[in-house]
This record gives structure tokens, sequence and C-alpha cells, in this order.
């Protein structure tokens, strides 16, 4: 299980549109992201496709300047479910 | 809620991710759990790719690799990761990693023509030395040679250096950093007479105007282009630059992207020179007081073999001696640069070449130019990067935040090891030369060898080596930590047939099987990256170390232990002559080992236990191996060159807690812009009667009165040009998310999914001219080679008509075959963008 998070640069003006697109891609989610251009993402592999290519394709996004990868997880599979928190 | 593991991680994932961007979240998710990660052992490592030398933090549990991330204390990446880094703890578990010594045998002994077969240490290095002294015995020390890597550590690039040039008495030592970084190493040393940038990284966000030569720092640099692309995207005015000879990813941030033919860049240097001095905008009081005007030999060919027909007609071959000239000659050697035929020889329109010029000529605006192999793998490749550097002396603009000019590397200790170490033929530690006599001897005071120990005639450079190769003169040769075999170029004509004369003995050091080691008689198995205690040094002059994080596999030993151990084989009677020996009567009966690793300095730093400041402890397998802290000891020697000469070097323990420092380090300060008083100790000790702030260049101080050298070099051809027979320009280089030849990201699943197969990026119109589609098999010849590669109209890379790029990361698709081995006859550097190729449908 590969869970990564990665910072997408766009031009300011593309920001919403370049985060509707990303958000269409499988295993990504989009966690905030600031006027300047900076987007918040983490990208996990899912039935279909590996987080690696997700991101890589990032890249052949319009609009998308440069990606970023901050944090990568690729541990034991059968930890993940785990439940670790319980809260009402 | 529930919340799972993996819900945690991610949340952990996103909320580092905003931190190191400036981001703020939503609360909601923002949980604070560190149970999560609870089990894995944190610790640094400078990263194992490219020159920008950033931090990644590496998560280990029970003896393997986990986790990283970007180090959010590194001052480099600030917590950020290129793409490769994602897979970088997966470059140490490919499948095929080898884990025993292999040799080339039949009928159970050595033989060229062998298959491998597993051998033991002993083994190999029985054979392997065998053949070294039988080389030695017939032909003396130029017989044998090394060669080594910009991606060695420190201690082993200096533990080579000992063991070829005072153990081996051999110059015939040097570095694949050759092919990357010697025309800059060149236009230091003529320019400034010291080696390496004189500003850093924090330019990106000190200077207003970026200008890009040669450089796709979009996918080579990507940490360094998310810097600057932040610094485009935030600051009012700031403009960004490109100069390519293809449309690449830089393109799309760029303000003013140009495409030029190739070799013209000299051209428009020229003109942007010219521009400066016609509109009387230069800095006339920096110049009157800090630089210097000089001419260089000019039709000095194209370092091919002597033979060729372009040697022949070169009327100053290899020739580089400066001659000192006026403002006025140099004013008027630009003067026929002009913006028309700027204009004309580069195909660049001429508003945006006027742009480009205003940029540099205002005196207001403060510019930051970055190159990389663009301008280094060229045939004039040190007259081009000084022609950079005459435009930012013109303006005054160096040595200040914001304003310089900056040669990025391509691999993590180009500088570190290949350069401060000294790595290269002629070289010897921190910017030292054998070819002077006082050089000499402070490497062998130092070395406690006896005088005329060090053979004062450079050995052979790395292009020469496989000519030497071939032509049975070297006859041993060894490769550690890099694929020479997939990365030199005229691989059939040179390179193969050098390896697999049956006169030679080639060994290769390599976690992998590569092309090389594929190539080689013997491979020897090696620890990789953060399986030995290690230091890189980056292009900002930053000194990096880490911990030994996991153990080699099988009976894989680094790189540092293979040299060592191998001297051990040598007694000093078998490698020095009586004469020379009868100096040092001390050392009659030694090893080498014992001579070079066992002097009182090597070996002064008694077995330790290494802790980080958690108290975690870490393994070092040489220093258990060895019974003394092998890598403290040659560290603190080879720091011995530099410290009090301008390249200070700090005690070794400083950096296992720094995040890197950058030298000179002088009383635990890093210096961030040379040559500038305030910033650089060193300006004061070599003027001080000078003003607050002012500018020395004190390289040259002896040779000028410390002025920076302003070179005049015209515009000339390449070596060989497309022509109706070989119509098209090849160009070659890397894509993101393959580094160099691919001996490690083909080996991580995913970077092998994403970009399998080099392919050939083409104009759309000159495919269609061969009736060739996307995605088409297309045949590439060259007069040297022919490949087979897919071809590709509508990538990231857009060349325009009449020039194709394919990248060399391919072992499928050796681009090498297809490139011509003509350097630039002063740096003995490769041009790998230039040679004239024809397609076909394949």
């Amino acid at each position: 299980m590969n869970i990564c998070s990665v910072v997408v640069h766009t031009r300011p003006e593309q920001l919403d549109a370049v985060q509707d697109r990303l958000k269409e891609m499988p295993g990504v989610e989009i966690h905030g992201g600031s006027e300047e251009g900076k987007l918040i993402v983490t990208v996990e592999d899912t039935d279909t496709s590996m987080a690696a290519d997700t991101m890589m394709a990032f890249n052949d996004v319009n609009g998308v300047l440069n990606t970023i990868l901050v944090y990568h997880y690729g541990g034991d599979e059968s930890m993940e479910e785990e439940v670790i928190s319980e809260t009402d | 809620m529930k919340l799972t593991r993996r819900d945690f991680i991610k949340t952990q994932a996103a909320v580092t991710a905003a931190s190191v961007a400036g981001v703020t979240l939503p609360a909601s998710k923002v949980l604070a759990d560190e149970k999560w990660d609870a089990g894995i052992r944190w610790d640094k490592a400078a990263c194992r790719y490219c020159g920008t030398g950033c931090s990644v933090l590496i998560g280990t549990r029970d003896g393997k690799v986990v986790a990283s991330q970007g180090d959010p204390d590194a001052p480099v990446n600030k917590g950020l990761n290129c793409i490769k880094g994602y897979f970088l703890p997966k470059i140490l578990y490919g499948k095929d990693r080898l884990t025993k010594p292999l040799l080339r045998k039949k009928n159970g002994k050595f033989d060229k023509n062998g298959k491998f077969e597993e051998v033991s240490w002993d083994e190999a290095f029985d054979v392997m030395a065998e053949k070294w002294k039988a080389a030695l015995k017939a032909k003396g020390p130029t017989a044998v040679g090394m060669f080594g890597s910009g991606q060695w550590t420190v201690w082993e690039g200096y533990a080579a250096s000992k063991l070829m040039k005072a153990g081996f008495r051999s110059n015939n030592l040097d570095p694949n950093a050759r092919h990357c970084m010697a025309s800059a190493v060149g236009a230091f040393i003529r320019g400034f007479g010291i080696d390496e940038p004189m500003g850093c990284y924090d330019d990106l966000e000190k200077a207003d105007v970026f200008v890009l030569w040669g450089s796709n720092m979009a996918e080579m640099h990507p940490i360094l282009w998310s810097r600057l692309t932040d610094t485009r995207l935030t600051k009012p005015g700031c403009e960004v630059h490109v100069l390519s000879t293809y449309k690449h990813r830089c393109f799309e941030l760029a303000d003013n992207g140009m495409v030029f033919k190739p070799q013209t860049d000299l051209a428009i240097l020229n003109y942007i020179a010219n521009y400066i001095i016609q509109n009387k905008a230069y800095n006339k009081a920096f110049i009157d007081k800090h630089v210097q005007f000089n001419k260089t030999p000019t039709d000095i060919g194209y370092g091919l073999r002597p033979e060729d027909p372009r040697e022949k007609a070169a009327k100053n071959r290899a020739k580089g001696k400066l001659t000192k000239i006026s403002f006025e000659e140099y004013a008027k050697s630009v003067e026929p640069y002009t913006l028309e035929k700027a204009s004309e020889l580069s195909g660049v329109p001429k508003d945006k070449l006027l742009k480009l010029a205003k940029a540099y000529a205002d005196p207001k605006k403060k510019v930051s130019s970055y190159w990389t192999m663009g301008f280094n793998q060229h045939t004039r490749g040190v007259w081009v990067n000084g022609l950079c550097y005459n435009v930012h002396l013109l303006m005054g603009k160096i040595s200040e935040p914001g304003n310089g000019p900056f040669s990025l590397t391509g691999q993590p200790s180009a500088c570190g090891t290949a350069r401060e170490v000294g790595t290269f033929a002629h070289r010897l530690p921190a910017d030292l030369v054998v070819k002077k006599e006082a050089h000499r001897k402070i490497a062998e005071k130092i070395w406690k060898l006896p005088e005329g120990t060090i053979n004062p005639k450079p050995g052979y450079h790395a292009v020469l080596m496989n000519r030497m190769l071939k032509d049975g003169k070297m006859n041993c040769y060894w490769q550690q930590c890099n694929n020479n075999m997939q990365a030199a170029a005229n691989l059939n004509n040179e390179t193969y047939p050098g390896w697999r004369n049956p006169d030679n003995f080639v060994a290769v050091t390599d976690p992998y099987p590569t092309v090389s080691a594929m190539a080689a008689d013997l491979i020897l198995p090696t620890a990789m990256w953060i399986e030995k205690e290690g230091a890189y040094g980056n292009a900002e002059r930053r000194t990096q170390f880490w911990r030994q994080q996991v153990k080699a596999p099988g009976e894989a030993k680094s790189d540092l232990w293979q040299t060592m151990e191998f001297a051990k084989r040598f007694k000093m009677e078998e490698v020095w002559p009586p004469e020379l020996l009868d100096k040092k009567p001390e050392y009659k009966g030694k090893t080498m080992y014992e001579v070079l690793f066992e002097n009182g300095q090597v070996n002064k730093y008694p077995k330790q236990k290494v802790t980080d400041s958690e108290g975690n402890e870490y393994m070092n397998d040489e220093m258990e191996h060895f019974g003394f802290y092998v890598q403290k000891g040659l560290f603190e020697e080879y720091a011995s060159f530099g410290r009090g000469h301008g390249h200070d070097l700090a005690p070794f323990d400083m950096y296992h807690k720094a995040r890197g420092l950058r030298w000179p380090v002088v009383d635990g300060k890093e210096t961030l812009w040379r040559f500038r008083e305030g910033y650089d100790p060193y300006v004061a000790k070599n003027n001080p009667e000078g003003a607050k702030g002012d500018v020395f260049f004190y390289g040259n101080k002896k040779k000028n009165g410390g002025r920076a050298n302003i070179i005049t070099a015209p515009y000339e051809p390449p070596a060989e040009s497309p022509d109706k027979e070989y119509d098209l320009w090849l160009c070659t280089g890397r894509i993101l998310e393959h580094w160099h030849s691919g001996s490690m990201t083909r080996r991580v699943p995913e970077l092998y999914r994403a970009v399998p197969n080099a392919v050939v990026f083409m104009n759309k119109k000159d495919a269609r001219k061969r009736k060739l589609r996307n995605g088409q098999m297309a045949k590439i010849q060259s007069r040297r080679g022919e490949i087979l590669c897919r071809v590709e109209t509508r990538g990231r890379n857009r060349p325009p008509e009449g020039l194709v790029f394919i990248p060399w990361f391919d072992a499928g698709r050796l681009v090498n075959k297809l490139t011509l081995d003509a350097t630039d006859p002063l740096s003995k550097e490769t041009d790998y963008k230039k040679c004239a190729v024809k397609i076909s449908r394949a």
C-alpha cells in the first residue's frame, strides 16, 4: 500500500480548473490549497491504479507547473485497516 | 467515527505537505496522533540522485527502509521531494541486486571469453591483483587506471585518489563528472582561479530575473524549479527566461521562451555583452576595480583523435592560454554580434533577444543565470560558461544575494567528491594540480610520501581512457559507481572495443548488472547509498553526511571497503621503484594499505559507537572491519588540504549534526556568497585594505591582483552539423522519471512502468516528411551506429523542425551508439548535445 502527499503548483488563475481535473483521477484527495497556486493533495493506490502512476500523470494535466512529493508511506498492507481510534 | 491506520497516515501525509508548503488546512483535517509511526526510526540522508542535494528522512523498521519524506529541516528542499524521491528507498531493493563477486571463467579459470561465475572475494582480488601487477611490470603506472564518480562518497573518492596517485603513482584516475562538470570547472579556474559557484540556492528567492541556459530544471532539478516557481508566482515583476534547443516543461512558466539553433548560445551571449557595451549600461566602477580583459586562442579543434581531419585542420589545437587585452579591444571583439546577427544565427526572434539583453542590462534587476549540460556538454563548453560570466561581470551582477551565474550539477557529489577531492586526471585535493611541483609537495607531505612520488604528468581523461584501452596502452581498468559503457559517446567504435580488447582486464563495481557490468571481466557487488556511512557535496558547496541505515545484501561491500582491501594485495616493492623506496626505507616490506591507510592519520580515530541525538545506534561496517573510524580518519586527513586556503571544511562530527554546511566553513560559520566582504571571511584576509562589502576575487590574487577574468571568445561551428544525408540534429539528455543511465530508477517498478523505454522526441513535420506517425518504430542512424526507437511527437519535449531528442537512460536503446566523441578541447568534456543523424521507418 502506497500513500503519499504532494504539493501541486499551478498558475493561480488556473487553480480551480486544475483542482477539478485532479479530483477526477483515481485515489486522489485534495485537502486544501492557497491562492498563490498551491494544492495539497494525497494520492493512494486503488484497485485499478498505482499512486506512482497517478502522480506522474499530474505533470500532464493542463495548468500544472510542478508536482512535488513530500511524504511517502509504503509499509505493510495488513496493518492499514486496523482501527486505531474510535469516537462518537 | 472509526479511524483506521490508513486514515491517520493519509492525514499525517496531508498535514506534512501543508506545513512545508505554508498552506493552512481546514481544521477538521488536522489530527494529531503520533502512534501510527511507532517503531519507525527516522534519520536524515542526502538524496542519492542529482546535484540539488535534497535531504530526506529515512524511516527504517526491522532493518528495512519502509518510509521516506522530504526533510522539513533541510534548507535545500524545505521538506519537499521530487517524484524520484518517492521511490528513493526502492533503489536498494531491485530484484537483480548483485550479492557475490562474478568472474568470467572457463574450465575453472579466468577467461575473457568465459561466462560469469560466482567467486569469493579472495579469488576475485587474487585474479585482479595478478593482472594489475603484470600490467605495472610490463608498462609501468600508465598501464592501469580507475574510472570513478561524482556519486562516490567524499571518502570513497579520496581513498581512490590515494590508491591511484600515491600508491600506484598513476594519474589515470578520472570521474564520470568529466562528462558533466569539466567545462564548468575549466571556466571557474580560468575566470576566478578557484572552482565552484560564488552564490548559493538562496538566490532562488532573491533574484528578480531568472535565466535558464541549457537547463531543463523542471525535470532535472525539480526542487530548485519549485523554489523558482514559487518566487515567480509571488514576487511582483519577477520574470523567467528559458533558452534551449527544443521546448520543454520549463517553457510553461517562461515569460520569454527561446528555442535557438545548437551552438549559437555563443553568439547570443556575445550579443548581450555587445548590447550592454553599446548602451553604456556596464558597471564601470566594478570593471575598473575587479575585472581584467583577456582573449583566448580560437580554432582549437574538437578533442577528437589526432588523425581526424577536423583536428588536423585546427590552427590552435587544444590551446587555451589567455592574453591580456584592453576594454576597447574586448568591446571591438563583440561588436560584430549585433541583434540582427544574433537573431539570424540563432533563429530566435529579435524582440525576444532584446528582452533578454535588457533584463541583464537593467542595473535595478537582480539576475540569476542557471545552466547544466547545455553549456557543459559543448565543444566550446569552457568558452560558453565564460561568456555567461562576462555578461555578469560587465554588470557587476555577481557574488551578492540574487545576482550571480550558477552552474548546476547533475550528480550528488560532482562537487563534493569529483571536484573538491580532485579525482580528475590532472587534479589533487582542494584545487591543487599534479603539474605544479609546489602542489605535489603539499600532497606528498600530507600523505607522508617521499618527494617525487606523485607523477607530474596528467593522466588519461575519461574519453582518452577509452581510446587508450582500445589502443592497448592501458590494460587494467577499474570502474566504480557509474555506468560508463552506457554513458560514454561513440560506444561501438571506442568504448566497447576497448573493454573487450583481449589484452585488457576490466573490473566493474556495481550494485546491479548494468551494461557496464555485463561488458566487464569481473563484477564486484557493492553496498550503495545508506548501506554505508556517507558524505556528498552538492552544487552550492554544501557538504552533507549520513549514517549507515541498513546492511548491504549478501556479500556486497562498499566501494571504500573494496579500494582499501585491494590495496592490501600489493607490497610497496611491487608498486614503487627501489630508488623511491630508498627515500622512505621504513615503508619497505609494507603493504600499500599500511602506507596509505594505516599512516597514523587515517587510522587515528578508534572504533566507537555511532549514535544520533536521540540515542539510536547505527552500524558502520567499514569501522567494524578495519578496526578504526575509517570515514572520520579519511575525512580529516582530506580536510587538512583545504583548511586555511579558502576550501575550509568543518570538523567531521559537526556534519553529522547539521543539515549540511556550505564551504568555506570558518569558525563554524558557512559561506553563502563568496568573494564579497561581509559574506566571505577570505576577502578581508586577502585584501585587508578593502572597503566594507567590497568584492575581491582572491582566487586570482597571485595571477592578477584579485580580478575576475572576462575572456572573449567567438562563435565557432560544432564538430558535426546536419548535412544532406544526416539531416537532423541529435540532442541527448535526461527525463524526470529516470536518473542518468537508469541503473537505479529502471529497477523501481513504478518508474520503469511510467517510462519503460526511451523514445525519439521529434517535430510532427519532420515525422510526416519521413512517413512516420506518433508511436511508430523508427530507425535512427548516425555515421557511427543505429538504434530503434518509437516516435513521440506529442510528448513533453517539443523539438523544432530539424532536431530530435533521445534520452540516454535506456539500456535497451543505447543512444551513445549514435553520438560522437567530440569534446571541448580545453575541458575534455564530451558534447552529447550535437551530432547529425538520419531517421527512417523501421
